[in-house]
């Protein structure tokens, strides 16, 4: 009989608090059914099974490196999965062909983490860019669109700048006036927080929220920002090696028994999740 | 003893995927410049803009410079010696307007005109512009690697006449440094001197820029770890432009010689 190492620890299961208790979603704008995705050897997403509703602010929260903004490439179909499929609307992703998928991109608006304006292009021009690729507007339509969408995000007097005169919260709003123009039923978000001061950040969730009381439709944030779930959250997914912990509505996971997901709502240092 | 198999064939498979990827590329962008829409008009112009007004002046040294000093004056060295001078004028013909015109144009283009393309959408992309392009419903092929593919072949098409002229400008300096006469340097010239030569060389031009093309816009839409990824794909592209130059020099001559005989001939 083999003698025990008794220095040796029991494997840890990488997945032992994925419950995966979540709320059902009915007619879901977004749904992942067992996408994996792996990049050489470092494998993302592991079997990512999530739906996120209409009409809805949805949060995906994580630590850092859990594949959240892996998740919106594939949402918009600038990443595709490895295995298993991606819905929006109903319509597989990854099924769609070129004509369709840029079709599919035109009812979505992301906002990038630095915003990803176009540097060659002053800050109005930067917005009316998607009106003048997509629709037949005249130039005062056009106009009338940008200077409202641009008025509603604060920037209604920097018309002329260009990305490198902006700060990065200036960007970030730009980024969001150019996401809203053409009036996306799905809206992203990827880390609308991230190098923002927390005034700011504030700021940017109440944005959020009202224009997302004003247009409706889906409406996805990534974060690892506890303040800004709170804030602007109604549906939250927490995501951890390349699958959901649990989901379902945000006062639900906020109440959370589980140790993972309350450890990483309220912010804590002691509980499962490690430097590792 | 597997892994160290996998590891030791990692390199070769990833330039396999690459040179597949930029096959690819090649085809998308040839699809894409064919069928309508054709939204690239505006940035064609100034894609061939941008690369007239990079290139004309290096080039104009480079060609005049490498005219004078290889096959000029090397090889009016050689011929002295035999008191065979005129023929200086022949093996312009050979030199110049089949290999060294269409080569020096390449090499100006790659270094000058593909690195600023690999650099620009290599930031683009380290920005994410590429991305934000294609979740606003823009194609970037069509957009970006069309104009730059089409602005490209034309420019370095065009460029190889002016390196032509340049080049041989260097060849009239040499045999007057070698105090002959032009008369036979143009006799011996035109004798030689055939359309197959001059579409030969116009049409490997253009193709070189095809290449330079699909490269820099491949590296660059390809580009990744923030600044230090972009001079990384800006190297790389500016080797793997040669190693395709060359290459495909070698196979194009090849077929050259092989369909038109004729050439090969010296008069």
């Amino acid at each position: 009989m083999p003698i025990e190492d008794p220095n040796t620890q029991p494997p840890v299961d990488d997945y032992q608090w994925h419950t995966g208790r979540t709320t059902e979603v009915v007619d879901p704008a977004i749904e992942f059914i067992g996408v994996k995705k792996a990049f050489g050897s470092n494998k993302v997403l592991n079997g990512l099974d999530m739906a996120l509703p209409d009409d809805q602010i949805s949060m995906i929260l994580g630590p850092s490196g859990t594949g959240k903004s892996v998740c919106i490439k594939h949402i918009v179909g600038l990443l595709y999965p490895d295995d298993g499929d991606v819905l929006v609307h109903g319509e597989s992703v990854p099924m769609m062909g070129d004509d369709q998928l840029y079709a599919m991109r035109q009812r979505c608006g992301l906002l990038f983490q630095d915003g990803a304006l176009f540097g060659s292009m002053n800050l109005y021009d930067n917005v009316a860019f998607p009106l003048r690729q997509h629709t037949e507007k005249s130039e005062d339509e056009i106009a009338h669109i940008v200077n409202q969408r641009l008025k509603e995000v604060g920037l209604g007097n920097s018309n002329e700048k260009m990305p490198n005169e902006l700060s990065g919260g200036m960007r970030k709003r730009a980024g969001f006036a150019r996401a809203l123009v053409l009036d996306p039923d799905i809206v992203m978000f990827d880390e609308p927080d991230s190098g923002l001061d927390p005034v700011r950040t504030a700021l940017l969730c109440e944005l959020i929220q009202e224009i997302h009381a004003e247009n409706g439709g889906a409406y996805v944030v990534i974060t690892h920002d506890i303040a800004s779930a709170r804030r602007v959250a109604e549906y939250i997914a927490v995501l951890w090696k390349g699958q959901i912990v649990e989901s379902g509505a945000a006062t639900d996971l906020f109440e959370s028994a589980n140790p993972f997901v309350r450890q990483f709502l309220s912010g804590e240092s002691q509980g499962p999740l490690g430097m590792e | 003893m597997a892994s160290i198999g996998q590891r030791a064939l990692m390199p070769a498979k990833n330039l396999l995927e690459e040179a597949g990827d930029m096959v690819i590329l090649t085809g998308k962008t040839v699809v894409s410049a064919i069928k309508p829409p054709y939204p690239y008009g505006g940035e064609f112009v100034s894609q061939f803009l941008f690369a007239l007004k990079l290139c004309w002046f290096p080039l104009l040294i480079s060609t005049v410079a490498f005219g004078y000093g290889a096959p000029g004056l090397q090889a009016a060295n050689f011929l002295v010696l035999f008191g065979a001078i005129d023929r200086l004028g022949g093996f312009f013909v050979l030199a110049s307007i089949r290999e060294f015109a269409p080569f020096v144009t390449a090499i100006v283009l790659a270094g000058v005109a593909g690195t600023a393309i690999t650099a620009d959408l290599g930031a683009r992309k380290i920005r994410e512009e590429l991305d934000a392009l294609q979740v606003l419903g823009v194609d970037p092929i069509k957009n970006l690697v069309v104009p730059r593919f089409l602005a490209l072949m034309l420019v370095t098409g065009l460029f190889d006449i002016y390196a032509l002229l340049f080049g041989i400008f260097g060849g009239i300096v040499a045999t007057l440094v070698n105090g002959a006469p032009l008369g036979p340097f143009w006799a011996t010239f035109f004798t030689n001197a055939s359309t197959v030569d001059l579409w030969g060389s116009l049409l490997k031009t253009t193709l070189y820029g095809a290449i330079i093309a699909i490269v820099c816009c491949y590296k660059g839409m390809t580009a990744s770890g923030g600044a230090e990824g972009v001079g990384r794909a800006v190297n790389q592209a500016v080797v793997i432009a040669f190693l395709g130059i060359f290459a495909f020099n070698y196979v194009f001559t090849q077929t050259l010689l092989a369909t038109h005989p004729e050439i090969q001939v010296i008069r």
